[in-house]
């Protein structure tokens, strides 16, 4: 299929609008494209501006070329203005658009697209569509929902089949990760002088708009109701004198801690375990702690390794939203703490 | 003590020169892009690992293996810029072959009653079979096993690898014969190395996702709040499967015996539900509604089904991108058997016990602690306990690897 400027405009992800990137850049060079005032600057920090305040690009239409150039141009600016929640946010609207534009596309051009952004082997079997399992893989255990795990899809001779809608939401998925490493790669030496006074100006305007933090798992309060089910068990089984798999106990302990839990106290969870020695215990406790030996503070393992070793248990409607633990733990303690269901705590 | 110490160096002298002998004559084809490959050596029982090993002409690990006699020989299943490169990071990863290990360790079968036996080390409570996680008498973890591997094994642990190979590599991942190969572990088990480029580059979450697919872990095909659907029985992937599981358990045996093995009472109601699932699984050609009433039953055929067509196999292995595995054609010097290189063709017929053994001439005195009664090549021996024998020299091989006989003195003739 060949593609047109309009489909360079819409999806970055395309040969073609590396290409037009390339030969603008070469002509005119970034100086000149770039330059205080220009169409495409001012897109550039639209752009950002729509990620940061509607979730998602739009489509400037007016004039293709300056929708084409205003991509890269707002990568570099995001990555100068340096702060890992914005790249997170752009990255995110982008998608969104991409996501939403290929929803009023044909099959044919969806699988096009799939097949030229990222090199996917994408078959049309009379009405169905099918994507090499690889391929699938490469963005699939991103997504959340049970749903998407390759256990649940109809996978046969190499091939998932997948809807247009699956398709489209694959591919945006895969673009986000491509602009997510395509920030980190971009060499900040490479951002001219001039530019200064406009990522100094997105910095102070957005900054203030962005969500207060990342993720991060700093709680330092105890609250039994609002553990994650699989948790609950653990250390109902510990309480109880059970003697758990090494796997589970290293859970529970790096769960425990991470809580802000200290290795004292977790100690005494684990005293009513069969084989139970104070002195291995501790010192272990402690190691995981990052006290002792490598200094690395141990994070419990995420959903989806607890699934493969049979410690997820009877997953509740908060489960669905998180893919760690320690996610649900926050997510819950919000909700507890606010009364009311709370906000999403993934982004 | 000192009686001790020289009959083990009896021993291990006896295993090195044979295993010279075998690596003299050693021909193996090298593995695919083998200098890509960090390789790892165990020389001695109890000594360290060599690691962090690379050649870049096959004819070198040939003279290494024939200059050492080593007893274990490993390889990565990753590739990397600098194989030996002694940390793993400056190693900088390229890809890695998909790995799957299939152990009759992990797969309860019942002839391990009659020859698998554990003793707590603890309080010496001993018992026969899978040894069980703990003590039941003291509860300790230090648990000694003594396995042994017969031909109930075998066939349970060649099933296993024939489901992996044909119903999920093949049928539903779409690899070809070519891109598989299964070597026998040497011990109780099978490796089954996919190389190709398709996974050579996945990541430890993708490999996930496959062990979870070949487990049938997080299935949530009987699952939900809403409508269940029956799949029909040619649906791919593990819709179709579930469905012919449902149906082979159904049409398989008397309404009775199928009502107790589902602990379910055979009531008429059961007797309609029955019924009711066999005509709908036979008739249906696309995905339909469950009938209404049998939701319980459904979930109780589709978690039985999803146990006897699931794959038993260790996703520690699987998931880890850099793990090393025994390299096929070198020898195990847990068993001194062959980890023997197959065909998805040749292992129907595989018979580690004529086909993995190394050693097939001459005759050697040992001393046996404990054996049970094996076949060897043509012959059965055995059983036998602590008694001085004449064996043949790879059964005593296979004994004196295992630690369950010593060579006794001038019992090595010409072998």
């Amino acid at each position: 299929m060949m593609f047109s400027k309009v489909d360079a405009a819409k999806y970055p992800f395309i040969k073609l609008a590396s290409k037009l990137v390339e030969d603008f850049d070469q002509r005119l060079g970034l100086e000149v494209i770039a330059s205080p005032g220009s169409d495409v600057l001012k897109r550039s920090v639209e752009r950002i501006r729509e990620a940061v305040y509607v979730k998602s690009t739009s489509f400037f239409r007016e004039d293709l070329d300056v929708e084409v150039l205003s991509y890269p141009l707002a990568l570099l600016i995001v990555k100068a203005v340096g702060d890992s929640r914005l790249f997170n946010l752009y990255a995110e609207a982008e998608k969104n658009r991409v996501f939403l534009n290929m929803l009023s596309e044909s099959s044919s051009k969806v699988v096009a697209l799939a097949r030229d952004g990222f090199d996917w082997e994408v078959l049309e079997d009379g009405g169905k569509l099918k994507l090499k399992f690889n391929n699938y893989l490469e963005v699939a255990p991103a997504l959340l929902d049970p749903y998407w795990k390759l256990v649940n899809r109809s996978l046969r001779y190499g091939y998932v089949e997948v809807s247009k809608r699956e398709l489209a939401r694959l591919i945006a998925e895969a673009f986000r990760s491509k602009i997510l490493k395509r920030i980190e790669e971009l060499d900040l030496s490479t951002v001219p002088g001039f530019l200064k006074p406009t990522v100094d100006m997105v910095r102070n305007e957005v900054l203030s708009a962005l969500p207060k933090a990342d993720i991060n798992y700093e709680v330092s309060e105890f609250r039994p109701s609002a553990l994650p089910p699989c948790i609950a068990q653990l250390l109902k089984d510990a309480e109880e004198g059970k003697n758990i798999p090494h796997m589970a106990r290293f859970t529970l302990a790096t769960f425990l801690i991470s809580i802000g839990k200290r290795p004292e106290e977790v100690l005494e969870v684990f005293r009513r375990l069969p084989d139970f020695d104070e002195a291995k215990t501790l010192y272990h406790l402690r190691h995981v702690a990052g006290e002792i030996g490598s200094r690395t503070k141990y994070v419990p393992p995420s959903c989806a390794t607890l699934r493969t070793f049979g410690l997820c248990v009877s997953p509740d409607d908060v489960c669905s939203k998180v893919r760690h633990p320690l996610a649900y733990y926050k997510l819950k303690l919000r909700r507890i703490q606010h009364g009311g269901k709370g906000k999403n705590a993934v982004s | 003590m000192v009686a001790r110490a020289k009959t083990l160096s009896a021993d291990e002298a006896f295993l090195k020169r044979l295993f010279r002998s075998y690596y003299e004559k050693w021909n193996e084809k090298p593995p695919k892009d083998f200098e890509k490959r960090e390789f790892a050596f165990m020389m001695t029982k109890e000594g360290e690992m060599v690691r962090h090993k690379s050649f870049s002409e096959w004819s070198e690990v040939k003279e290494f293996l024939r200059r050492n006699a080593p007893l274990h020989v490993f390889y990565s299943s990753a590739y990397y810029l600098n194989p030996d490169a002694p940390d793993m990071d400056s190693k900088e990863w390229l890809g890695a072959d998909l790995i799957f290990d299939i152990d009759v360790d992990h797969i309860p079968t019942p002839c391990k009653e009659k020859h698998d036996t554990w003793t707590c080390l603890n309080c010496g409570f001993a018992g026969r079979g899978m040894p069980p996680e703990e003590c039941p008498n003291c509860s300790s973890k230090r648990i000694e096993v003594k396995t042994w591997f017969c031909d109930e094994c075998l066939l349970v642990a060649k099933e296993e690898a024939m489901k992996l190979i044909e119903d999920f590599l093949i049928a539903d991942f779409g690899f070809s014969t070519s891109e598989i190969t299964v070597a026998f572990s040497g011990r109780r088990g099978f490796h089954v190395h996919v190389e190709s480029d398709v996974v050579k580059e996945l990541d430890q979450r993708a490999r996930r996702e496959i062990v979870d697919y070949v487990k049938g872990v997080g299935l949530a095909i009987a699952e939900g709040r809403g409508r269940v659907l029956i799949p029909p029985l040619t649906a791919p992937g593990w819709f179709g499967r579930v469905s012919r599981g449902v149906y082979e358990i159904l049409s398989g045996r008397s309404i009775d015996e199928l009502a107790s093995s589902l602990g379910l009472k055979a009531t008429k109601k059961f007797r309609e539900g029955v019924e009711l699932l066999t005509s709908s699984l036979e008739r249906a050609e696309d995905f339909q509604a469950l009938p209404s009433g049998l939701r319980k039953m459904w979930k109780v055929l589709v978690d039985k089904a999803v146990q006897e067509k699931r794959c038993e196999v260790d996703e520690r292995v699987t998931t880890d991108i850099k793990r090393l595995i025994r390299m096929p054609g070198s020898l195990h010097g847990g068993s001194g058997l062959i980890v023997t290189k197959l065909s998805v063709k040749e292992l129907e017929t595989f018979d580690p016990l004529r086909q993995a053994v190394a050693f097939k001439k001459g005759y050697v005195k040992v001393r046996v602690h404990e054996m049970p009664e094996i076949r060897f090549l043509d012959d059965v021996w055995g059983p036998f306990r602590n008694e001085v024998v004449e064996i043949p020299a790879g059964l005593a091989v296979y004994l004196i690897c295992s630690g369950n006989a010593t060579i006794v003195k001038g019992g090595v003739r010409a072998c």
